[in-house]
């Protein structure tokens, strides 16, 4: 084998010296038996004609020469491309649609297939990722499916379960780095001093926390990223031991992190530790997550999920026996659930990722298919000339190797503007929001792209190649060559073929269409759902009470207030209002709320309840609207008299048909003295929480700001003018009162609305983009078929119009043939869009897996496209004229 | 031309192994060899020659080196490989055997049976 292979490359590496050298020995041999017959007598003339002639044919020895030396693969393979490439260029049109249809097919699904791999496929850039795991507690009889974990639960759990070699749990925040004023709020993460142990990526200097760093007193440390150590320190190898201001206070660095360093999406370049207070650490506290902290852990090897899951369960069960609270936790539902953490962060996003690649991948089948059938159209009409080249010896293998390399260098032309236009498609779906997703920071073009770009090419070639090789292979040099002028109709089974894959493509496209037009109705839909109060005109923002300033909640209620006053004062300004969370802001946590004088019906659970501590003129700022009472006012946080606000659903679930004024609740899971309680003043209307297609009726208390009292706050300012005007003064305003403070995340409610659709709006857009495409597409195929067909019978057509037929007799029976073509594509593309319903009800938003409208919308648009597309070759058809038709040939 | 008898499939390789043997050849030679060698009884098709030479190069059993040839040209010579030579001893033995069986095949007589 060796020798073979040695001297086949020696000979690839220097074809030429190989064949002068063969032609020299060759001619040597020629020239020396012609001497030996010079010499034995005869003439010279003759003697170099006969030793030509009983050397053989010169040419075909040559020949023999090079398949002996393993040369003729690549010899074919070169008079194949050298073929190929020459037909390629002779038929513009076709090539041009050919590349043009491979490369918009193949680069929208790198596009998808980019993102995919970035975010369902790649494990975390961690080692062994399939181990770490994220747990949460969940209340789902209470209405609240995710509450994180609480600081509790992880010093409860920390080394005592055995399935786990390390856990931790972190937070995302955000920090003012630098002096005062003089910088910006930047993403950082609290980590408690296992989290990255628990990852298996430790600082690449210095260490990781320690459990004496975990206090309000002592968390004065930081670990930086690869990035920070770099653009502040320098990249100085001693940077332990010196300081970086963060909200104020300086912290001693201990840590720098690995480059490339990414938890998830994150992109905090600072990591403090996450700081408890021993009350925080409590059993009372146990349940208090409120989904702001997170907890992960690494499996221990061996160990699975399912083992750590029911060590979990026994040790809350334990726990729980000890509860004041445990009844009213088991009646919650209480459980903490163990998921794989790359499952749970991608679980959202999964499934419409994956319709969108099954979208994609029908619209290369599509594609593929047209391909197939213009390929066809040609082999048929070349159908003589491959006859003809069979008879006069081409052999089998040839017709085989030359349609191979024919579509494979179609294929692979195509993937190379695939790359192109897929590097475009993923700056698209990047502007479209896909790295915005959870891990959508990863999505990028490389050299695994383009490997799977040149895989799916070379695959495609081939696939592509089959049917035409097939028939390639069947045909009967004689039966072709006869095939036209006697019958004037083509191979029956070709036409067949051809026309099953007309079918094919409709029956793809309408399911696209389909699928489109469901995304685009559940959009639509979640687009006419009011979000429940007036979002025009109204700016927010976000603002974190740090530093030292703040040490009370009566320093926190002065700071709104004054705030208030300084933004009520600006021109154009309505009304401004602050609350510790504000709708559609990713994060609105809830809280348990007793209701004084509710009797809790058998079965029925204390529920969770949006709870909102509001400022200033928050309700008219968001534009509530007032069902009952009256709303909350600034004065009620300097009242001592204890009032709340609660809207619709939170009223019809405790007074059906009452009247909730005057009523009293308690903040809490349970009732408590009556100086506590807090006296229902207003019901205003309901509002979306978290996103116009939120159904949950869960309800929502606002109590005034001095009785719940965060550090975190939203601001939102109502005006007479454009909104947007007023960032400057909302960031001023801030200033004034305190330099140290930053308004991050300033939005109008308008813009925060239509990004929480963003989920819905991009697929749907891409949907439609790849719908244009395929309908594009099935418009090139069935005016490809229609027009061969046309081409093909134009004798038939002449005799048929001699014998009398009318043009439109003509004209009319192209146009059922494709009306038979779209009913067969119809019928399978109904089937195939009722599966594709089923498959898409988890995305769909009040709209019916089977909508009769969306299917005949779409099966209408899809005629419209065919009888256009065939409206062209069956006029050409009755205007054929029967002279000049029956003239040629 | 009655004395010469066409070649048996398979044959001719072993029979430029045997003509390059004894001396490097170039083609010519060595077509002029065996012919030299079978008593003229052998004749081959010169053009079928090249190819075999081709392919015995190709495997590895004789190799080629340019020299001058006796009337100052240069010609390709053919020598005969370590592989080669053990290739020629095995399909010598193997050609002897056939040809003992077949010739006592042909000379059994009916007492023998």
């Amino acid at each position: 084998m060796f020798p073979r292979l040695g001297s086949l490359l020696r000979v690839l590496t220097s074809r030429r010296n190989f064949e002068a050298a063969m032609n020299e020995e060759l001619r040597f041999h020629i020239d020396r038996y012609g001497e030996d017959l010079r010499r034995s007598g005869v003439l010279p003339e003759e003697a170099l004609r006969r030793a030509r002639m009983e050397f053989g044919a010169f040419d075909s020895v040559r020949e023999d020469c090079r398949e002996a030396r393993g040369l003729y693969l690549f010899d074919e393979l070169a008079r194949a491309l050298r073929y190929s490439a020459r037909l390629l260029r002779k038929s513009p049109g076709f090539t041009a649609t050919a590349l043009l249809t491979l490369a918009l097919c193949l680069g929208a699904n790198l596009a998808i297939f980019a993102v995919i791999d970035a975010i369902l496929i790649r494990p975390l850039p961690f080692p062994d990722a399939g181990r770490l795991v994220t747990m949460y507690n969940t209340y789902p009889k209470a209405g609240v499916e995710r509450d994180g974990s609480s600081v509790t639960n992880y010093y409860e759990r920390r080394g005592r379960i055995p399935a786990f070699s390390s856990l931790s749990i972190y937070r995302f925040g955000t920090s003012i780095l630098g002096e005062p004023g003089s910088s910006e709020r930047r993403p950082v993460m609290l980590v408690s001093p296992d989290f990255f142990t628990t990852l298996g990526a430790g600082p690449a200097l210095g260490s990781i926390f320690t459990d004496a760093e975990t206090t309000y007193r002592t968390d004065d440390v930081a670990i930086v990223s690869d990035a920070f150590w770099r653009e502040h320190f320098g990249a100085d190898p001693h940077v332990i031991g010196r300081t970086v201001l963060a909200d104020g206070r300086l912290r001693t660095v201990v840590g720098v992190l690995p480059p490339g360093f990414r938890f998830l999406s994150s992109t905090a370049r600072l990591y403090l530790p996450l700081p408890s207070s021993a009350e925080n650490r409590s059993p009372a506290e146990r349940h208090s997550g409120g989904n702001v902290i997170q907890m992960i852990a690494r499996l221990k090897p061996g160990a699975t999920l399912a083992q750590a899951q029911s060590q979990i369960d026994a040790q809350n069960a334990a726990l729980e026996q000890d509860d004041p609270q445990a009844n009213m936790m088991a009646d919650a539902g209480f459980r903490t659930l163990l998921v794989p953490l790359h499952a749970d962060q991608v679980a959202a996003i999964r499934p419409t990722l994956l319709l969108l690649q099954a979208g994609v991948l029908a619209l290369l089948a599509i594609g593929a298919v047209n391909l197939v059938n213009l390929l066809l159209i040609r082999a048929s009409a070349r159908s003589k000339e491959l006859a003809v080249r069979q008879a006069l010896g081409a052999r089998r293998r040839h017709v085989v190797t030359e349609a191979v390399v024919e579509t494979t260098l179609l294929t692979l032309t195509g993937g190379l503007l695939a790359l192109a236009v897929g590097a475009a498609g993923i700056r698209l779906v990047a502007a479209l929001g896909a790295n915005r997703l959870p891990l959508g920071t990863g999505i990028h073009f490389d050299a695994r792209l383009a490997l799977v770009a040149f895989a799916a090419a070379v695959v495609l070639g081939v696939v592509l190649a089959a049917p035409f090789a097939w028939f390639g292979i069947r045909l009967q040099p004689s039966g072709a060559l006869q095939s036209e002028p006697r019958g004037g109709t083509a191979g029956r089974t070709a036409q067949t073929v051809r026309h099953s894959f007309v079918v094919a493509q409709i029956a793809l496209a309408l399911v696209l269409l389909t699928g489109t037009g469901l995304l685009g109705l559940s959009l639509e839909r979640a687009m006419a759902v009011s979000p429940g109060f007036q979002s025009g005109h109204v700016i927010t923002g976000q603002i974190s009470l740090v530093g030292n300033r703040y040490p009370s909640r009566e320093a926190g209620l002065a700071f709104v207030e004054k705030l208030v006053g300084e933004l009520g004062h600006r021109p154009g300004v309505l009304s401004v209002g602050l609350a510790n969370n504000i709708p559609f802001s990713g994060a609105n946590g809830k809280s348990a709320v007793a209701v004084a004088g509710h009797v809790l019906r058998p079965g029925e659970s204390p529920r969770g309840h949006y709870s909102y501590g509001v400022g200033g003129d928050y309700f008219r700022a968001m534009g509530f609207s007032l069902l009952a009472g009256r709303f909350l006012t600034a004065a009620d946080s300097r009242r001592e008299i204890r009032v709340c606000v609660v809207d619709q659903d939170f009223a019809r679930y405790y007074w059906p048909g009452g009247s909730a004024l005057g009523r009293r609740l308690f903040q809490g899971a349970e009732t408590g003295p009556d100086a506590q309680a807090f006296t229902v003043v207003g019901v205003v209307g309901s509002i979306k929480q978290s996103g116009l297609t939120d159904d949950a009726a869960q309800g929502a208390v606002y109590y005034p700001y001095i009785y719940r009292p965060e550090s975190d706050l939203f601001v939102a300012v109502r005006s007479g003018v454009q909104p947007g005007s007023l960032q400057t003064a909302l960031r001023t305003a801030v200033r004034s009162i305190d330099p140290g403070l930053v308004v991050a995340d300033i939005q109008t409610m308008d813009d925060r609305i239509a990004e929480s659709l963003l989920d819905r709006r991009s697929p749907a857009a891409l949907a439609a983009a790849f719908s244009g495409i395929a309908l594009l597409l099935i418009a090139i195929g069935t005016y490809g078929v229609l027009s061969y067909a046309v081409a093909q019978r134009r004798r038939e057509i002449g005799v048929r119009m001699a014998l009398g037929a009318r043009p439109e007799q003509i004209g009319g029976q192209f146009l059922w043939l494709a009306s038979r073509l779209l009913a067969a594509g119809s019928i399978l593309g109904m089937i195939g869009a009722w599966i594709t319903g089923q498959a898409m009800r988890a995305i769909l938003f009040h709209v019916p897996a089977h909508s009769p409208a969306i299917l005949a919308g779409s099966a209408a648009v899809i005629a419209a496209i065919s009888f256009l597309a065939c409206l062209l070759p069956a006029r050409r058809a009755a205007r054929i004229s029967p002279v000049q038709a029956l003239a040629e040939q | 031309m009655d004395k010469t008898a066409d070649l048996l499939p398979g044959t001719l390789d072993m029979l430029i192994l045997k003509a390059v043997s004894l001396k490097p050849l170039h083609g010519y030679g060595v077509l002029l060899r065996i012919r030299q060698i079978s008593g003229d009884a052998l004749d081959i098709p010169q053009g079928s020659l090249y190819p075999a030479l081709y392919r015995l190069e190709h495997q590895g059993l004789i190799a080629a080196d340019w020299g001058q040839s006796d009337n100052n040209r240069r010609a390709k010579y053919y020598s005969l490989t370590a592989a080669g030579r053990r290739r020629l001893r095995e399909e010598t033995a193997g050609w002897n055997r056939l040809v003992s069986a077949i010739a006592s095949a042909l000379n059994t007589t009916s007492e023998e049976i």
